[in-house]
């Protein structure tokens, strides 16, 4: 059992039962330096890390993998401290009993907040390290210099870390007078041997060879096979239930039938499904589901009109009637995360306690982006003590945003008390389209004025949206009206112009949506800056301007960075002439990410008027996230978001009917498949003086404004609605 | 009822023989490289290789498969443990990202290159087109499919 030779492999290495030398704990000193308050337990970097009694490096990944690989940046930081190749360092996913609680692994902020705590933690222990060379050689600590996996005396003798660990792994300690070791990873000046180098992410060769990685990989005796019924959305009631004929499925074991839940347990997994056909429920819904009353919701003009914008972001010498150049209504559609994964999850009570003679009476093996919250859920939903439930978080297909909650867990947790085995619940793909907590519809008016120089002088942004990380379905009902008495932060991420302007106005609304809403890759920013970097690219064809110059030269002076990125993008596509004739085209966009991240994007399309078909032929995008830990895995999450990009602009709407969601599998949900995929050249501008920001979601919030401002350029017409389809196009003259 | 994967023979229980070829494997046998996403043959997650053609095994039922030489990503390596020269592209490329729909992808390109030993953009394109990944790690996948390609014309 996977989790379980986990478990014994902790133990005989002495991680997770006594035999530690040194117990840590970490003083003031290092707290000043990772001031993040949304990770109140920073103080247990160091215990992630160790040095093995054979001179290895273990080291506890904090973040959930789903793909963006921040592990494996943050190995790397260790590896430079350490003086040791990624590669050797073993990575080991935590339980929730292992290390005490992480945060969320969201909002790409994992290399921002955890690299300095790693770093001071793993430069510290090489530095106890120096310290028993330097005792062991009998010489004092300037003579011990650094070496791989060890260190030189001057007088050329070696140690190696094997030599100087007895048989117990060594942590290192740190409290309030420890003084700050060398960080070598943050050190402009040296010359680094694995941060800012193209290192493979860690688990690559566990993918490429089919070992067990995901949920529904572990393998576990006697497990049984379980799935419910999933509301439409989530405060969806049961009306009436009909299981005629599920008793008489082969492998049929139980019906499970409590509050506001249906679901049955089988033998095998064919049997679940068999059974779940027989499962009539009809629904008791407190809003009509339906496009319409979608559309209806976001009206961003009949709110403009009643002055019904309750937030107002910018209030600068606004002017309601100013001479407007552009002014023009962009809308963008409910999006799944259609993650490749659907979800899945193991649960298994012990009254027990399992074999290692712990005590946990309730185990959950889900993929999670945030294990201790699922583990404060299943105490709150079973009422047992949190510390009686363990979470083993496994890695995950895919996450976006979408994998924060109780849902399969809770699925798996009620099916295994009610027959007393473990059950594996899997979830069907229409299952995770139903469970979806989406990105919303929005719409934004967009009204832009220049001066008879051309200078941008009113900028008046307003805009109605489903609400982001105040979504209904993510916090307590008690809690909503005073949490949404603030900013949503996911509604408000975005929409801070780059531009220089005098008059300026950013206002909002965000409502409830009658499907369930969420954080999906890049929250408000892509369609914000969709809405944004078209706007201005149709004031600079306005002005007989270059969209690119004119963007360059009404950007805000401070914003250097996001002016390289744009300069940087400009010339990478000038490489590559756009094709003459009819349908072909070339757009650029530009944005800025959390105020400390900042990408360009070129979109290169051909509109086949034969054919009916938009096509993105290339993309080149530039990106500044800071310090560029692994260059390489920062032009792949870069890639990644030039394929959510074409997503977003061409392909993805979540279909939504009568009192239903009518998307359920990736053939009326389409996502980008390969022949949909440009090629794509990615530019990645390192800062080796500014702390690395995540970049998972970056690059995603200006590809689909390149590629709607390559299809004005190509056919004369402004996409105005996301997915863009040829249909849409109005073509000028005919 | 006996199936035969990766090279070896394993009785099936017959509480098992009306499942799908995708569950047999996973849920029976416990060889869970191969994975679900669509359940409708839309993704190629599942796929794996029938008497050397990729079969998308969320559609194969059981007794279509039986009897026939079943392989599977954990069948790919060479028994000494080297890497096909695909799965050692797919890691010098660093191809996977959230890794969920690798093993597929990779099964699909090994019956390409059987197909096809220099197979051009567009070739590559349609034959992965039934392969899915969220992460869009495409532009790697096209790019490991000519390396490993090239690996394998000189090998021979
Ligand atoms: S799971 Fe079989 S094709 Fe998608
Ligand atoms: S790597 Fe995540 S779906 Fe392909």
């Amino acid at each position: 059992m996977v989790q379980l030779t986990r478990r014994n492999f902790l133990i005989a290495t002495g991680w997770i039962a006594g035999g530690v030398t040194v117990l840590y704990k970490l003083g003031s000193r290092a707290k000043a330096v990772a001031p993040t308050i949304i990770f109140p337990d920073k103080e247990m970097a160091s215990t992630w890390i160790q040095i093995r009694p054979d001179g290895g490096c273990l080291m506890y990944c904090p973040r959930m993998d789903m793909g963006q690989n921040a592990n494996t940046g943050l190995a790397q930081i260790v590896a430079e401290e350490l003086n040791i190749s990624t590669n050797d360092i073993e990575a080991v996913q935590p339980s929730t009993s292992d290390v005490p609680p992480l945060a969320v692994t969201a909002g790409s902020m994992s290399l921002t907040a955890f690299s300095r705590p790693m770093a001071i933690a793993a430069a510290s222990l090489r530095e106890n390290m120096r310290e028993r060379a330097a005792s062991r050689l009998k010489l004092s600590i300037r003579e011990v210099l650094d070496d791989q996996a060890g260190f030189r005396a001057t007088d050329g003798r070696l140690v190696r870390y094997a030599d100087l660990v007895n048989e117990a792994p060594v942590f290192v300690e740190i409290d309030e007078h420890s003084s700050l070791p060398d960080l070598y990873a943050f050190d402009t000046q040296r010359q680094k041997k694995q941060v800012g180098q193209p290192v493979k992410p860690l688990g690559t060769r566990d993918i490429v060879t089919g070992a067990p990685l995901y949920a529904a990989d572990v393998p576990m005796e006697g497990v049984l096979f379980g799935r419910a019924v999933r509301p439409p959305v989530r405060n969806a009631e049961i009306a009436a239930v009909d299981t005629r004929g599920v008793t008489d499925v082969p492998g049929f074991l139980k019906l499970v039938q409590e509050d506001n839940f249906v679901g049955v347990v089988c033998k095998t997994p064919g049997s679940v499904n068999a059974a779940m056909s027989k499962i009539k429920v009809s629904w008791h819904l407190k809003q009509t589901i339906n496009q319409d009353e979608i559309d209806r919701l976001v009206n961003v003009d009949d709110e403009l009109e009643r002055g019904d914008l309750e937030h107002t972001l910018h209030d600068e010498a606004h002017r309601p009637n100013a001479d407007w150049a552009v002014d023009l209504r962009f809308d963008v559609q409910v999006q799944s995360h259609a993650a490749q994964e659907p979800r899945a999850a193991i649960a298994r009570f012990n009254e027990e306690g399992n074999e290692e003679g712990t005590k946990h009476l309730l185990e959950i093996w889900t993929g999670t982006q945030d294990p201790w919250a699922m583990k404060r859920f299943a105490a709150l939903h079973t009422g047992l003590d949190e510390e009686d439930i363990v979470i083993y978080p496994q890695r995950m297909g895919g996450g976006f945003g979408g994998r924060e909650h109780y849902e399969v867990e809770q699925d798996a947790v009620r099916l295994t008390s009610a027959i007393g085995r473990p059950v594996k619940v899997q979830w069907t793909r229409k299952d995770e389209f139903m469970a979806a907590r989406n990105r919303p519809a929005s719409a934004h008016r967009l009204r832009l004025a220049a001066d008879e120089t051309g200078r941008l002088t009113d900028w008046w942004h307003a805009y109605v949206t489903g609400h982001v990380v105040l979504a209904r379905e993510r916090l307590p009902r008690w809690l909503l009206p005073v949490a949404r008495l603030r900013e949503d932060m996911g509604v408000v991420r975005g929409t801070n112009p780059a531009y220089e302007t005098t008059h300026l106005r950013v206002e909002y609304k965000d409502v409830d949506l009658p499907v369930d809403l969420g954080v999906w890759r890049s929250l408000n920013a892509a369609p914000s800056l969709f809405a944004i970097e078209s706007a201005m690219d149709e004031l600079a064809l306005q002005l007989g301007e270059d969209p690119v110059e004119y963007k360059i030269s009404q950007m805000r002076g401070e914003l250097t960075r996001l002016k390289v990125c744009l300069e940087r993008v400009r010339d990478m596509a000038k490489r590559y002439p756009v094709p003459e004739g009819e349908g072909y085209g070339r757009g650029f966009a530009c944005g800025i990410y959390e105020g400390r991240c900042f990408v360009a994007v070129s979109a290169d399309v051909y509109v086949d008027r034969d054919k009916e078909r938009i096509t993105v032929k290339h993309m080149c995008c530039a990106q500044d996230v800071g310090m560029a830990v692994n260059p390489d895995q920062l032009s792949a999450q870069m890639e990644s978001n030039m394929a959510w990009s074409v997503g977003m602009a061409l392909l993805e709407r979540l279909e939504v009917g009568d009192d239903d969601i009518q998307s359920s599998n990736f053939d009326n949900y389409p996502i980008v498949r390969m022949a949909d995929m440009p090629s794509v050249e990615t530019e990645v501008i390192d800062q080796p003086a500014v702390p690395p920001a995540g970049a998972g979601e970056v690059a995603l919030i200006a590809g689909p404004a390149a590629i709607a401002n390559a299809i004005r350029n190509a056919t004369g017409y402004r996409p105005l609605s996301l997915p863009i389809s040829f249909a849409d196009i109005a073509y000028g003259q005919d | 009822m006996k199936l035969k994967v990766n090279g070896v023979e394993y009785e099936i229980d017959p509480d098992w023989h009306d499942e799908n070829l995708l569950d047999v494997l996973r849920d029976y046998l416990g060889l869970t490289g191969t994975r679900f996403s669509c359940g409708i043959g839309n993704c190629g997650a599942c796929m794996v290789q029938i008497d050397g053609l990729s079969i998308n095994s969320c559609l194969a039922s059981l007794s279509m498969a039986a009897g026939k030489e079943i392989l599977t990503i954990e069948g790919m390596a060479a028994d000494d443990g080297t890497l096909h020269p695909l799965q050692q592209a797919w890691i010098d490329e660093a191809v996977p990202q959230c890794g969920y729909c690798q093993s597929g992808q990779l099964m699909r390109a090994l019956s390409l290159l059987k197909e096809n030993a220099d197979p051009d953009d567009a070739d590559i394109d349609q034959a992965m087109n039934g392969n899915l990944c969220r992460c869009g790690s495409y532009p790697r996948i096209r790019r490991s499919i000519k390396k490993a390609a090239i690996v394998l014309r000189e090998a021979r």
